[in-house]
C-alpha cells in the first residue's frame, strides 16, 4: 500500500466572517441601547432640623389652591403670569427666598408647572412648603 | 512615444478593515450602554419648559410614584418607611446620589409631599422631579 505524502498546509483561522460576527453583536447592542437621558428639575433639600428662619420680608409665597389654582398674594393668576412676577419681585429683592406652598389636593401638574416658571425666572432659593392639613 | 497598455483589474474594495471597524462601532455601544434594571410604573411624566439634563447616570436612583399612590423602587412596591430605610442605605453607598422622582402628572401633591419628607428623613437630598421636554 502506498502512502501518500500528505501536503503540509499551514495552519490558518479563517476570518472572513469575523466581520459578520462583529456586526451582528453590534445590531444587538444598537438596537438595545437606549440613549435616555436622564432629565428634570433639580432642587436640594433641606436637611430635616435645619429649617432656617428667613424674615417675612423676604419671602414670596406662591400658593396652589387645592382647585389648581395659583395665588401670590390673594390674587389668583394664571401660570404664565407667574414667571414676569417673581422675575419683578427678583429684581427689587435679591436675597427673595420663593415658598412654593402646594395643598395636598392640587395635582402634581400644577406643582410642576409653577415650579418650571419659578426655575425660568431664574429663582434660586424655591423651598418647598410642607403641608400638614388633613382630610 | 509607446503608451503602456494598462492591465485591467476587476475593481475592489479592501474588506480587511470592516471587522475592525464593526468592532470599534461595538465598544462604542457596549460602553454607553447601561441596561434597564427596573421595569417601573406606567404612568405619564409632566412637561417643563425648563428641563434640564443629568449628567451622570450611574448615581441616579429612581423613585416611582403613580396615580394610585403606589412607591416603586426597584421594581418592589414599598410603603413610606420602607422607601425610607432603602434610600437611606442607598445613599449611604453613594454619597452623591441623586433621586430622580418619576411622578404621574395627575397625582396629588399630598403624595408626593410625604415622600419628599420622607427623602428628607433618609437625607436623599439631591432630588430631581423627572420631566419631560416642553417647547
Amino acid at each position: 500500500m502506498e502512502l501518500r505524502r500528505r501536503v503540509k498546509l499551514r495552519p490558518a483561522i479563517p476570518t472572513g466572517s469575523l466581520g459578520d460576527i462583529a456586526f451582528l453583536i453590534l445590531i444587538f447592542f444598537m438596537t438595545t441601547t437606549i440613549f435616555s437621558r436622564e432629565k428634570g428639575l433639580k432642587i436640594v433639600l433641606p436637611e430635616k432640623g435645619e429649617e432656617v428662619k428667613i424674615k417675612k420680608e423676604n419671602i414670596l409665597v406662591v400658593e396652589v389652591n387645592p382647585k389648581g389654582e395659583v395665588l401670590i398674594g390673594e390674587r389668583i393668576i394664571s401660570i404664565p403670569e407667574v414667571k414676569p412676577l417673581v422675575e419683578d419681585a427678583l429684581a427689587k429683592n435679591d436675597s427673595l427666598v420663593i415658598a412654593l406652598k402646594v395643598s395636598r389636593r392640587a395635582p402634581y401638574k400644577v406643582m410642576i408647572d409653577v415650579f418650571d416658571e419659578l426655575k425660568l425666572a431664574k429663582a434660586r432659593r424655591i423651598s418647598l412648603t410642607p403641608v400638614k392639613e388633613t382630610e | 512615444m509607446r503608451i503602456a497598455k494598462r492591465e485591467k483589474k476587476p475593481p475592489e474594495i479592501p474588506t480587511a478593515s470592516v471587522a475592525d471597524v464593526a468592532f470599534l462601532l461595538l465598544i462604542f455601544f457596549m460602553v454607553a450602554t447601561v441596561f434597564r434594571t427596573e421595569k417601573g410604573l406606567f404612568l405619564t411624566i409632566p412637561k417643563a419648559k425648563a428641563t434640564e439634563r443629568i449628567l451622570k447616570r450611574r448615581n441616579v436612583a429612581h423613585i416611582w410614584l403613580d396615580r394610585y399612590h403606589r412607591i416603586s423602587i426597584d421594581d418592589n412596591i414599598l410603603s413610606l418607611p420602607k422607601v425610607r430605610m432603602v434610600m437611606e442605605s442607598k445613599v449611604k453607598e453613594n454619597p452623591d446620589l441623586i433621586t430622580v422622582l418619576r411622578a404621574d402628572q395627575n397625582v396629588d401633591y399630598g403624595a408626593v409631599n410625604d415622600l419628599i419628607e420622607t427623602l428628607k428623613e433618609a437625607t436623599a437630598l439631591k432630588v430631581t422631579f423627572a420631566t419631560e421636554f416642553e417647547r
